[in-house]
């Protein structure tokens, strides 16, 4: 199964927002993943195989040497950006 | 079902701000006057931003002041002010015209609320939010659009 952890700085307001347009994004590409949110100091020990997290995480996600795909976004729950920036991570992790 | 979510209590319209700290505290004070939050939960919010930076701000125009439960929550609740005069976030090109605050008390519990806040940016309500300036019209508008 696919894993992927939505990330913001409490880590269930902003990240769960976003949870919710990942995985409406999700059902429309027609890809099974199990989507969950927390605050970015759990996220370094994270197991997903997707990070997505704002871009004012950037910086700070840049300091860990993170083993999985990272995605930043502008607008947390604009679903055209996260199918924008999604789609191609699927394909390169061929889950797409 | 949405448009249960606001009351006299819990909304204001056209609050004046200084600028984002300042309308943070306005914005969770009125969590604070309905027993949702303690005193320390408006400082944890503003402390977060500056620490993370403007997490809070998820779409064009709006920002959902929240921060961890044990920074201060005591209930699961939300308020919503809109603002007389927009504020900036550094490093967002659009400012904030409503804030929608919340608490908290665990992982899962306010669902509900997250739902409602999506389904108000992705209808693209805040515009028109932003214009209203009476709690029945807000219920209307977001309950309108969800049923």
């Amino acid at each position: 199964m696919l894993n992927i952890l939505v990330v913001c700085g409490a880590g269930l307001g902003s990240s769960f927002a976003c949870q919710m347009s990942v995985e409406a994004v999700l059902q429309d590409l027609g890809v099974k993943a199990s989507v969950d949110h927390s605050d970015i100091s759990s996220a370094a020990g994270s197991r997903a195989d997707i990070i997505i997290s704002g871009k004012n995480f950037e910086s700070q996600f840049m300091r860990y040497d993170l083993p999985m795909e990272l995605i930043f976004l502008d607008r947390l729950v604009d679903k055209n950006e996260i199918k924008e920036k999604l789609v191609p991570v699927l394909e390169a992790i061929g889950k797409l | 079902m949405y448009g249960t979510y606001f009351t006299e209590d819990n909304v204001q319209f056209n609050v004046e701000a200084l600028d984002w700290r300042d309308a943070i505290e306005k914005s969770v004070s009125l969590l604070r006057e309905n027993g949702f939050v303690n005193r320390e939960y408006a400082s944890e919010v503003i402390k977060n931003v500056e620490e993370y930076g403007p997490y809070i701000v998820i779409s064009p125009g709006i920002a959902i002041p929240h921060t961890r439960p044990e920074n201060g929550a005591l209930r699961v609740g939300v308020s919503l002010i809109t603002l007389k005069y927009p504020i900036y976030f550094e490093g967002i090109e659009a400012p904030v015209k409503v804030m929608i605050s919340f608490s908290a008390t665990d992982h899962h519990k306010h669902l509900e609320i997250i739902k409602m806040i999506v389904n108000i940016v992705e209808n693209g309500l805040i515009d028109n939010i932003s214009n209203i300036d009476s709690v029945n019209d807000l219920n209307n508008l977001i309950g309108e659009d969800n049923r």
